[in-house]
């Protein structure tokens, strides 16, 4: 089994990645962005989160202009599974392989903090068997989910929302959007399913230590995928 | 208008003969031979004054054509599109079908004619900067002086036409006046027509000749242009045909380094929420500043490209506009193109 994590400059996530993938023994090997001939041979990609080329132009814009993030199109059709993380899902929306884009904070301000999420997609194979309220922390400046109304009919129509931000309840409701995102959206997935792009970082909440290990089912789903 | 016979040709007169349609003007006819060529011919007539002065002067059509050759060659050589394909003959040229647009612009490099009588300014002030002027080719009117404003406002011209005529005007400035000193003559000022062909590419049309241009001896300040004839100096071919002979003796074309750049400003679609915008808001208010109603940030690119103005520069500008610089979900954006001033000598020398 192959998954590559990637590594463009700035990016800082990919051994929080590497290390949640160790613990269900899995070997993830590093995918810098000229390694784009790489791809062919991996089954499937985290783009980990940080801050791929300073955040230049727009969060993941660079990014999505690189070898690797060109072939990204081909992999996903190719049935192969994505999961975005943070800069990551930034990325995919630029790329345009996920609906949507990520853009400032309301408040203006960096967020750093524990917050709630409910899973909200049941077709996705990577969303299953998931609490159906995770723990998991959030780290970012311009996580402001946004899409013009036809574009959030159609994520909706398509059952393509994978994860909203909600109280420690499950209630979603404003106070506990951090972001301003709109209808709460932390995360989503392409029709198929097979792209998972979320602004939370489950990598930081799949060990008991660091406060949830509810994020981990994420990437034990991706590998049971992979298996069969 | 009244129609003309052939051999009585007056500008913007459509004849058929022999199936070809043929336009005729005050010194060319232009046959159109399919959807994509025509040929110019250029005739000895000569005329000034919206046509109310006009004569024949033997060779002048053959001088204005191989000077325009020349020029057109030399401006193909810079990486300028221009309407001209090949010469057919030593008075034809097979050049590329374009609609001529109705605007031409006229470039000023030292004062004289039209810009003399209209402000009473006396000839032979040199400009700072060069002058850009458009005009309305209307010989009715006698070819009106039109802001790009109120041409844009007529439709004459579109707005990015306007842009792209100016910065293309600017640059072929700079070309023709390396060219001209090499050979001893000072570029006065000079006339461009611009044509626009089915696929909306723009290109330089017409022609570039003496008659379309003021040249004077750099030394002694003689004029050697059509000057000669509206004024009734004499001589006019003597001097056209030296002009030509010094364009053929040039052998090796200056070194110029086009820079044109493209600033791109990039801004959120009004939809969608700005809380940067909405803080510095908050901020100026705050501080007094009452009249404010809102503030929206945004960014801004300047680039700068290693070619002269063109409209494949332009349809390049707006791809890296719309695919890159912006993500047309939330972001809108403005461009303007702009031709550069080449870098002075010793600036070179610094940079190396």
């Amino acid at each position: 089994m192959r998954i590559g994590i990637t590594k463009f400059p700035g990016t800082n996530n990919e051994q929080d990645v590497l290390r949640a993938l160790s613990i269900l023994d899995v070997k993830g090997e590093l995918i810098y962005p000229w390694d784009d001939k790489k791809l062919e041979n991996l089954d499937a990609l985290v783009i980990a989160g940080g801050f791929s080329y300073g955040d230049y132009l727009r969060p993941g814009g660079i990014a999505a202009q690189s070898p690797v993030a060109e072939k990204l199109i081909d992999f996903e059709k190719n049935g192969k599974f994505i999961i975005g993380i943070c800069n990551g899902f930034q990325i995919l929306c630029e790329t345009k392989i996920l609906p949507g884009v990520l853009t400032t904070n309301l408040s203006t301000k960096f967020i750093c903090k524990w917050i709630n999420i409910k899973t909200e997609n049941s077709q996705s194979p990577l969303l299953q068997n998931l609490e159906s309220i995770i723990k998991i922390p959030i780290a970012h400046y311009e996580g402001r989910y946004y899409h013009d109304s036809n574009g959030i009919k159609k994520i909706n129509d398509d059952d393509s929302v994978a994860f909203r931000y909600c109280n420690e309840h499950g209630e979603i409701t404003q106070k506990s959007n951090p972001n301003g995102s709109l209808e709460n959206i932390a995360g989503i997935t392409n029709t198929k399913g097979n792209v998972l792009g979320m602004m939370p970082h489950p990598e930081r909440a799949s060990f008991d230590y660091l406060g949830s290990d509810t994020g981990r089912q994420i990437f034990a789903n991706l590998i049971e995928e992979i298996k069969c | 208008m009244q129609i003309q016979t052939a051999n009585c040709l007056h500008y913007g007169v459509k004849t058929g003969i022999f199936a070809l349609v043929t336009y005729s003007g005050k010194a060319k006819d232009v046959v159109v031979l399919n959807d994509k060529e025509v040929q110019i011919i250029f005739r000895d007539s000569i005329s000034a004054f919206d046509g109310v002065k006009k004569e024949e002067l033997a060779e002048k059509g053959i001088i204005n054509c191989l000077t325009s050759v020349k020029l057109f060659e030399i401006l193909d050589e810079y990486g300028f599109n221009t309407h001209f394909i090949s010469k057919i003959s030593d008075s034809k040229l097979l050049c590329k079908k374009v609609t001529i647009l109705p605007v031409e612009v006229v470039c000023r490099n030292i004062s004289a004619g039209s810009f003399c009588r209209r402000y009473g300014f006396e000839e032979g002030i040199k400009f700072k900067q060069p002058l850009i002027e458009f005009f309305v080719k209307d010989d009715e009117h006698h070819d009106p002086l039109i802001t790009e404003s109120v041409a844009v406002q007529m439709k004459l011209i579109t707005d990015n036409e306007a842009i792209l005529m100016e910065a293309i005007t600017r640059a072929v400035n700079e070309v023709l006046l390396k060219i001209f000193d090499l050979i001893s003559l000072q570029l006065v000022d000079f006339k461009l027509e611009f044509g626009r062909t089915t696929e909306g590419q723009l290109l330089l049309a017409d022609e570039i000749s003496a008659d379309t241009m003021r040249l004077w001896e750099k030394k002694t300040g003689e004029k050697k242009d059509k000057d000669r004839y509206r004024q009734e100096l004499g001589d006019v071919i003597v001097h056209y045909k030296d002009i030509l002979d010094r364009l053929n003796s040039i052998q090796k074309l200056p070194n110029y380094k086009p820079l044109s750049t493209a600033r791109v400003i990039i801004k959120l679609r009004k939809s969608v929420l700005d809380p940067a915008g909405e803080v510095t808001f908050r901020s100026l208010s705050r501080k007094g500043f009452k009249r404010i109603e809102s503030v929206r940030l945004g960014k801004s690119a300047e680039i700068a490209f290693n070619a002269v103005p063109s409209s494949e520069l332009q349809t390049e500008i707006e791809e890296i506009s719309a695919k890159i610089l912006s993500n047309p979900l939330i972001e809108d954006f403005d461009l303007t193109i702009r031709h550069h001033l080449e870098k002075s000598e010793k600036e070179h020398v610094k940079e190396e």
